[in-house]
C-alpha cells in the first residue's frame, strides 16, 4: 500500500505543489486524471522517489520511502518500481535491447526480456538504435523497460500519449496484465481511457498550487 | 559492466577519439620536448669526458672540440703524426690517440684512429680493426645499411657523401660496435693508415686530372679540396690525449698553447662555454616546455570535463531509472580510464615514433638520440595525464550523487 501524507514539493522558483492525503491500495489500478501543469507528472515523481518533498512523507508498506538517504531510494526505485516515462528517458544512441539490458547493472533479471518485446510487438526491433524509432514504438520500449523486473509498483506519466485510441487500448491492457498484484498508478489526459482502471482520481481536486511569496511563508 | 561501458562508449565514438586524439597532441608534444632536451643535454656531456687535451692545428677551440668529440664540422686543418711520437716518447700521457677525418660513408663520417679510441666500446659483432682497409661500423651505420663483418663500404671523398668514391679502395667491415648512444653510433672506424693509403691514391688520380683540364676548372677544383683538409701520408688531424697527473696536464697545456702552429684545449672546458652559451636558450626551451605542459595538462582536463557535462544527460537517465550513482560512477571510470589509457599510450608512442622519425636527422649532428629511452619525469606526466583523464568523472558525479535525480 503506497501512502502520501501531507505532500508539499517545492520548485526552485519558490513556488510549490501541497497535495491532498492520498492511498493507493495493493493489487488495484489508479488513473490520476486532470488539466496539464497540476501537477500529476510531480506526484509521480514524489512516489517513486525522484523528487525529494519539502514536506510531508510517501510512504510504501509502511516505509517511509521519501525519508530515506539517496542510495536506498535509488535501490527502492529499481527493486519495486517500473516507471513510464513521459518522455520516454531512453538512451537514444543505444539499441532497444542495451536500454533494457541497462538493468542488469543493478543486478535485474532480464532474460525474459525476448517474450516481453514479443508481447509489446517490439522484437523484430530489439537490435534497432532507439534513435531510429518511431514515438510509439520508443513508448513500448520505455513500457518493456519498466515490466522487465516485474515491479510491485508502476508508474506511467501519460504511457499512450503518443499512441492512437485503439493502441492506447491495448497498451493499457499490457500494463494492467502486468500489474498482477501489483499496484498500477498512471496519469493520463485520456478520460476514454480512464474506466479501464480500478479507481479515478482527479488531481485538479488533490493538488493545489502554492504562489512563490505563499510557498515561502508556509516553509 | 564492461560490455555496457564499451556499448556506452560505441556511440559516443567520435568524441571519444576527438578526446584520445587531443590528449594525445598534448602529452605528446610534452613528452617530445622533454626527451629531446634532456637526451641532447647528456649526450653533450657524456661525449666529452674522456679526454683532457685535445690538440690539433691553430683555429677555432670550439670547431676543434665539436669535430672530435662528436664528428661534426670540418676539421682544422692537419698536424704532423710525429707529434703522437712526441707525446708518447714525453712519458707524460697515458694515452694519445690520433685522429682523422675527411671522407664519409654515405652520411656517416669516416674516422682515422687507433683502436685505442674504441677502448671503451663493445662490439657487437666481429672484430676490432688492425690493417688498413679494415673498419669498424657503428651502431647505427651497421643497422641503416644493413652491414656485418665480412661486408665491403665505398667511401667517398669529403664529408658530404656525394663526393667522388674510393671504388677501387673498399674498406672491409670487420666488426660492428654495440649501440653507445653517442655520435659513435653514427661513424665509421678505421686505421689512420687507411685514410692516408686512400688519398695517396686520391691525390695520383687528382694530379691526372688537373693535367688534363682547363686553368680556371684547376682553380675551382683547388678551391674545394683545400676545404677537406684530409690527412696526407704522416698527417693527422688532431690527437686526443689523456695526460698521466694534473701536473703533466699542465705542462702539456703550456707547450701545445705557447706553439702558435697548434692549438691545445681541454674538450670540458670548451663544451662547457659552449653549453653556458646556449644555456640561456636551454632555459627558455625548458620555461617553454613547463607552459606547454601545463597549458596541455589544462586542455587535457578541461576535454575530460567537458565530455562528462556532455554525458549528464545519460547519467541523469540512469539514475532516473534506479541506476545507483556508485554502479554510474563506475561506469564512467572505465569508459575514462579506457579512454585515458588509450590516449597515454599513443602519447607515448607517438613521441617516441617522433623521437625515432628525427633522430636521422639529429645524428648528422653528432647527436644520438634513443627513441626507447623513456624517462622517469615522462612517466609522470603519463600518469598525470591519465589521472586528469578520470578525475572529473569522480568530481561530477560526487557532485550530481548529492543532487534529486531530476536535478541532474
Amino acid at each position: 500500500m503506497i501512502k502520501t501524507e501531507d505532500l508539499f514539493v517545492r520548485f526552485s522558483d519558490g513556488s510549490g505543489i501541497r497535495y491532498r492525503d492520498m492511498r493507493f491500495d495493493t493489487g488495484r489500478s489508479y488513473a490520476l486524471l486532470g488539466a496539464s501543469g497540476v501537477g500529476k507528472s510531480t506526484f509521480l515523481n514524489l512516489i517513486a522517489g525522484v523528487l525529494t518533498p519539502a514536506e510531508g512523507r510517501v510512504t510504501v508498506d509502511g516505509e517511509a520511502v521519501s525519508a530515506l538517504p539517496q542510495r536506498a531510494r535509488d535501490l527502492y526505485r529499481i527493486r519495486r518500481v517500473g516507471y513510464i516515462f513521459q518522455d520516454f528517458k531512453l538512451l537514444e544512441d543505444m539499441t532497444v535491447q542495451d536500454n533494457i539490458n541497462i538493468l542488469r547493472l543493478e543486478g535485474v533479471d532480464t532474460s525474459q526480456m525476448d517474450a516481453l518485446l514479443d508481447r509489446l510487438g517490439l522484437l523484430r526491433l530489439k537490435k534497432r538504435r532507439v534513435n531510429r524509432l518511431s514515438g510509439g514504438e520508443k513508448q513500448r520500449v520505455a513500457i518493456a523497460r519498466a515490466l522487465i523486473k516485474k515491479p510491485a509498483i508502476i508508474l506511467a506519466d501519460e504511457p499512450t500519449g503518443n499512441l492512437n485510441y485503439e493502441t492506447g487500448v491495448e497498451v493499457v491492457r499490457t500494463l494492467l496484465a502486468n500489474a498482477g498484484d501489483g499496484t498500477l498508478i498512471a496519469v493520463t489526459h485520456d478520460d476514454r481511457l480512464a474506466p479501464m482502471f480500478d479507481e479515478r482520481a482527479d488531481m485538479n481536486a488533490v493538488a493545489e498550487w502554492v504562489p512563490g511569496g505563499e510557498a515561502r511563508q508556509h516553509a | 559492466m564492461l560490455s555496457f561501458a564499451f556499448k556506452s562508449m560505441a556511440t559516443r565514438r567520435a568524441k571519444l577519439v576527438m578526446t584520445a586524439l587531443s590528449m594525445v597532441l598534448a602529452a605528446g608534444v610534452a613528452l617530445l620536448a622533454y626527451n629531446i632536451s634532456t637526451q641532447v643535454s647528456e649526450g653533450i656531456v657524456n661525449t666529452a669526458a674522456k679526454y683532457d687535451i685535445i690538440i690539433g692545428p691553430s683555429g677555432s677551440a670550439t670547431q676543434l672540440a665539436m669535430n672530435t668529440m662528436f664528428f661534426t664540422d670540418k676539421p682544422l686543418g692537419t698536424i704532423p703524426y710525429a707529434v703522437i711520437d712526441d707525446l708518447n716518447r714525453s712519458g707524460q700521457v697515458n694515452a694519445a690517440i690520433p685522429f682523422s677525418m675527411g671522407d664519409s660513408y654515405n652520411a656517416a663520417p669516416i674516422v682515422g684512429t687507433d683502436p685505442a679510441l674504441l677502448s671503451d666500446k663493445a662490439l657487437l659483432k666481429g672484430e676490432m680493426f688492425s690493417q688498413p682497409l679494415e673498419a669498424v661500423v657503428g651502431f647505427d651505420v651497421a643497422k641503416t645499411y644493413n652491414l656485418n663483418p665480412g661486408d665491403q663500404i665505398i667511401s667517398s671523398h669529403g664529408l658530404s657523401h656525394d663526393g667522388a668514391a674510393h671504388a677501387d679502395h673498399p674498406l672491409n667491415v670487420v666488426g660492428v660496435l654495440k649501440r653507445t648512444d653517442t655520435a659513435y653510433d653514427n661513424a665509421v672506424f678505421t686505421p689512420v693508415s687507411t685514410i692516408w693509403e686512400l688519398h695517396d691514391h686520391h691525390d695520383e688520380d687528382h694530379d691526372e686530372d688537373h693535367d688534363e683540364e682547363h686553368d680556371e676548372d684547376h682553380d675551382e677544383d683547388h678551391d674545394e679540396h683545400e676545404e677537406h683538409h684530409h690527412a696526407e701520408a704522416g698527417e693527422i688531424c688532431a690527437v686526443l690525449v689523456r695526460s698521466k697527473s694534473l701536473a703533466d696536464y699542465a705542462a702539456l697545456m703550456n707547450w701545445y698553447t705557447d706553439n702558435t702552429d697548434y692549438l691545445a684545449i681541454n674538450p670540458n672546458t670548451v663544451l662547457r662555454e659552449v653549453m653556458d652559451n646556449v644555456d640561456l636558450s636551454r632555459k627558455i626551451v625548458y620555461i617553454l616546455c613547463a607552459v606547454i605542459l601545463v597549458m596541455n595538462l589544462f586542455v587535457v582536463s578541461v576535454i575530460a570535463l567537458l565530455n562528462m557535462y556532455d554525458s549528464r544527460r545519460e547519467i541523469a537517465l540512469m539514475r532516473l531509472i534506479g541506476v545507483s550513482m556508485g554502479k554510474i560512477n563506475r561506469l564512467y571510470l572505465i569508459q575514462n580510464a579506457l579512454t585515458g589509457l588509450c590516449a597515454v599510450a599513443l602519447s607515448l608512442l607517438c613521441a617516441h615514433l617522433c623521437l625515432w622519425g628525427i633522430r636521422g636527422f639529429v645524428s648528422r649532428m653528432g647527436i644520438v638520440l634513443n627513441a626507447a629511452r623513456v624517462y622517469p619525469l615522462e612517466w609522470a606526466i603519463l600518469l598525470c595525464v591519465f589521472a586528469l583523464s578520470i578525475l572529473p568523472t569522480a568530481v561530477l558525479t560526487r557532485r550530481m550523487a548529492r543532487k534529486d535525480s531530476l536535478e541532474t
